[in-house]
């Protein structure tokens, strides 16, 4: 039992602000005061302190293939030690982290759950043996669906209940929490060279195009009523001018309704936000997207902010990596997934005295400051932007004018005639933040008991040094950045596991993952399935991950 | 100057970024400093015998010290003399002063050094003055003489300096090179692949790529880079 006394509590989906209140907590769960005995708890003060709940990633790459091929291949990004084996494990990486330095950061951080961005269904073993090898954290992973085979089949015969039950058979069988589309189509156009360039294109060897992935995938999971919406990496992803196909695929979710959340959720946005013809007239196309996501009531997104300095891309979007590769001239490594998709990796870095990079950073920003707060969530899309241990950075700049204004005068003046950034004077309030970044975050991933501290939530919660009632964010930035970056006490699941940024005990979290068989009949995509596994390199009954292979599941049972 | 001897043959290998610096400052202070014994953290005077004499910038190394890996790492100054074999990594990352290995050296000598001389009368092995792995240039300026023969990988990414090896040397010499100059006074392998710049001088026969084309200067390229390098025969 814990009883955090006196602390400065910021709670949004509770609607507490800056309120001076107890917070109670038995068996890793909020709970009323009346049913703990305060004698018999230990007292945390919190007297002038901002309390806060456990801090919601809902996109970061942070196990599977891909990021273990990206450390395979950057070998210099595991120079930087960052714990010598003792009572913890040894943790490693400059940008790239380890899977056990992965944990670590997002506690010392006061991070408490992270979401694996994209596992293909085929490797879901692979991602969740990483998942359970990374330590304090909650986890989950979203399977990718927009370049399957299988999907292609079941669009092409405009059935719905085949997709609908292959959706939840794959979701089932990965051990998934929703569905993540990856340029849908361009995947598979890659596997011959090409890509495709618009929502109309045909893709080749199947008669379905991006717009009906897209709209398909949107209505069988709105039919399964999955906990979290469908999850886009929109197609042309580091195209200048892409932003015209962002908004058209944003535009796709008209026409669909949820009352607890939104119908879309479009990630990593920034990459999906440039305007202009070529990198010679590149510019951003921010505000555009940020008035169009304004205007609906079903469409959220997040930031994917660059952070300047090292960063690795790597996505399922395998022919963008190709285009990377060939633009920078960095290492390269591409993969197909047997029918289901494909990946890229390629190293890159951030440059502040570079045009290109320094409007990616303002477009980042213009996205986080222009879009509404409930609609926008926090990150960096790691490693893609940047490492998540500078969303501090971005919050600090979110909250600060002043602050923006100096970073300004430090990157390229390009940014003055391609963004509006420099003419944006909006700051983002402290309540507006942390909404970002613990309850909107918990509401678009459709996680009831995270991101916030209400009786029956879980007992992850964040307490920083910092007292926002005496803070001036505005001026005070370079403190709220410091406060930010090292949790005075992380409590997971009711344990305190971090203490001002030194580990206190290693703890492993849950692996969520969603159940929607009982919403469909299987055998309607059985046999196609039986089909297809003629041609997979292993067996129909070795596919997938059993529940009783991972360290501690729950599952999320969809009725 | 400060001479080490090792009082043990050692199991495992030790890694000791010893510098000349150590000079500065008291036998007990010396004694105390921490190198891995293995996977352990020891003191240096458990290893080693130390003793003092004068007060110039040098560190004297009598005996086998090829187990002892990292000597001479980041020195800016001052010298150091190793009068038997030494262990890979010696004079990794470092900016001046000078190093004089009497026996052999291992891999990895002179790693992205940019500045000083390193004068090896042995042989040594593989990877002379290149970048580690993952990292994007080499060696970029100061001097590596190898009196004897050498391994493969010599001066791959190199961006300035230069290496002598006086006997023989193995295979891609100079990959991925973009300025400097390498010499090698014996025969060598294959030589220049992927080279953007800087230049290769060799006495004896190698093996060229056909990705060279011939002109008065030498052989330029590698034209699969649109490089500018130019291997000479001298």
């Amino acid at each position: 039992m814990l009883w955090i006394k006196n602390g400065i509590v910021v709670d949004p989906k509770n609607k507490i602000n800056l309120e001076k209140m107890d917070i109670f907590v038995k068996n890793g769960k909020i709970v009323p005061e009346s049913e703990i005995k305060k004698g018999d708890c230990k007292v945390i003060d919190a007297s002038g302190k901002l309390v806060v709940a456990g801090g919601v990633d809902m996109h970061a790459h942070i196990a599977g293939g891909k990021i273990n091929t990206g450390r395979t291949m950057r070998p210099e990004e595991m120079r930087v030690v960052r714990n010598i084996a003792g009572k913890f494990r040894a943790s490693v990486g400059r940008v790239l982290l380890t899977a056990p330095a992965i944990g670590y950061e997002y506690a010392k951080m006061g991070y408490t759950t992270s979401f694996e961005a994209a596992t293909p269904p085929v490797s879901s073993l692979h991602t969740h043996e990483e998942l359970d090898s990374i330590p304090m954290i909650d986890k989950a992973a979203l399977p990718v669906f927009g370049n399957w085979h299988l999907v292609f089949k079941c669009i092409e015969e405009k059935n719905i209940e085949k997709l609908k039950a292959l959706v939840a058979w794959a979701i089932e069988r990965s051990k998934g929490f929703g569905v993540k589309v990856v340029n849908p189509g361009g995947v598979e156009a890659w596997m011959y060279g090409g890509n495709v360039k618009n929502l109309d294109d045909q893709v080749p060897g199947f008669g379905v195009t991006p717009r009906e992935i897209i709209t398909w995938l949107i209505r069988a999971n709105e039919e399964l009523g999955l906990p979290h919406s469908v999850h886009l990496h929109c197609n042309n992803l580091g195209v200048p001018g892409n932003y015209q196909t962002t908004i058209e695929s944003i535009k796709l979710a008209k026409g669909f309704k949820n009352e607890k959340r939104q119908v879309l959720h479009v990630t990593h946005v920034q990459f999906n936000a440039y305007s202009g013809s070529s990198w010679r007239d590149f510019g951003s196309g921010a505000a555009e997207i940020a008035k169009l996501v304004n205007s609906m009531d079903n469409v959220t997104i997040d930031m994917g902010q660059p952070i300047f300095g090292h960063a690795t891309a790597m996505t399922g979007d395998a022919p963008f990596q190709f285009t990377l590769h060939k633009l920078l001239g960095a290492r390269w490594s591409n993969k197909d997934t047997e029918v289901e998709t494909g990946a890229g990796i390629v190293p890159i870095g951030y440059l502040p005295n570079n045009p290109v990079h320094a409007v990616q950073w303002a477009i980042g920003l213009e996205l986080g400051l222009l879009t509404e707060s409930d609609k926008v969530a926090l990150t960096t899309d790691y490693p893609n932007g940047g490492p998540f241990t500078e969303y501090p950075y971005i919050m600090a700049m979110l909250m600060s004018k002043k602050m923006r204004e100096g970073e300004l005068k430090k990157v390229h003046q390009y940014v003055q005639k391609a963004t509006n950034l420099p003419s944006i004077d909006v700051e983002k309030t402290l309540y507006e933040v942390i909404h970002m970044t613990r309850s909107l975050p918990a509401r678009i991933l459709g996680l009831e008991n995270k991101g916030h501290l209400g009786i029956g939530a879980d007992a992850d919660i964040a307490i920083y040094n910092l007292n926002p009632l005496e803070t001036d964010f505005s001026n005070g930035f370079e403190k709220v950045y410091k406060a930010f970056k090292v949790a005075e006490f992380t409590i997971k699941g009711g344990e305190v596991i971090v203490r001002n940024g030194e580990l206190l005990k290693e703890v492993y979290g849950r692996t969520f993952w969603v159940d929607a068989r009982k919403k469909v009949d299987l055998e309607v995509v059985m046999q196609d399935v039986k089909n297809y596994f003629q041609y997979y390199s292993l067996q129909l009954s070795n596919y997938g991950v059993e529940e009783r292979w991972l360290k501690k599941p729950e599952r999320l049972e969809v009725v | 100057m400060i001479i080490i001897k090792p009082k043990i043959d050692f199991e495992v290998s030790v890694e000791a970024e010893l510098t000349p610096e150590l000079a500065t400052k008291s036998v007990e202070e010396v004694k105390k400093f921490k190198v891995y014994y293995g996977n352990r953290i020891v003191e240096l005077g458990e290893l080693f015998e130390i003793r003092k004499e004068g007060d110039d910038k040098k560190l004297v190394f009598e005996g086998d010290f090829s187990r002892v890996k990292w000597i001479g790492t980041k020195m800016v100054d001052g010298e150091i003399v190793v009068k038997g074999s030494v262990g890979a990594n010696c004079g990794a990352f470092m900016k001046g002063g000078r190093i004089l290995v009497e026996g052999n050296a291992d891999d990895w000598l002179g790693i992205e050094m940019a500045g000083g001389e390193i004068i090896v009368k042995g042989n040594a092995g593989n990877l002379i003055g290149c970048a580690y792995y993952g990292d994007a240039v080499g060696m970029t300026g100061g001097r590596i003489v190898i009196e004897g023969n050498a391994g493969n990988y010599i001066g791959e990414k190199m961006n300035g300096g230069e290496i002598i090896i006086k006997g023989n040397a193995g295979d891609f010499i100079g990959t991925e090179m973009r300025a400097g100059v390498i010499e090698i006074h014996g025969s060598c392998g294959f030589v220049g692949g992927d080279m953007r710049g800087g230049e290769i001088r060799i006495k004896g026969s190698f093996e060229l790529l056909p990705t060279f084309r011939k002109t008065e200067k030498g052989w330029v390229g590698d034209v699969n880079v649109k490089g500018e390098g130019v291997i000479k025969q001298i």
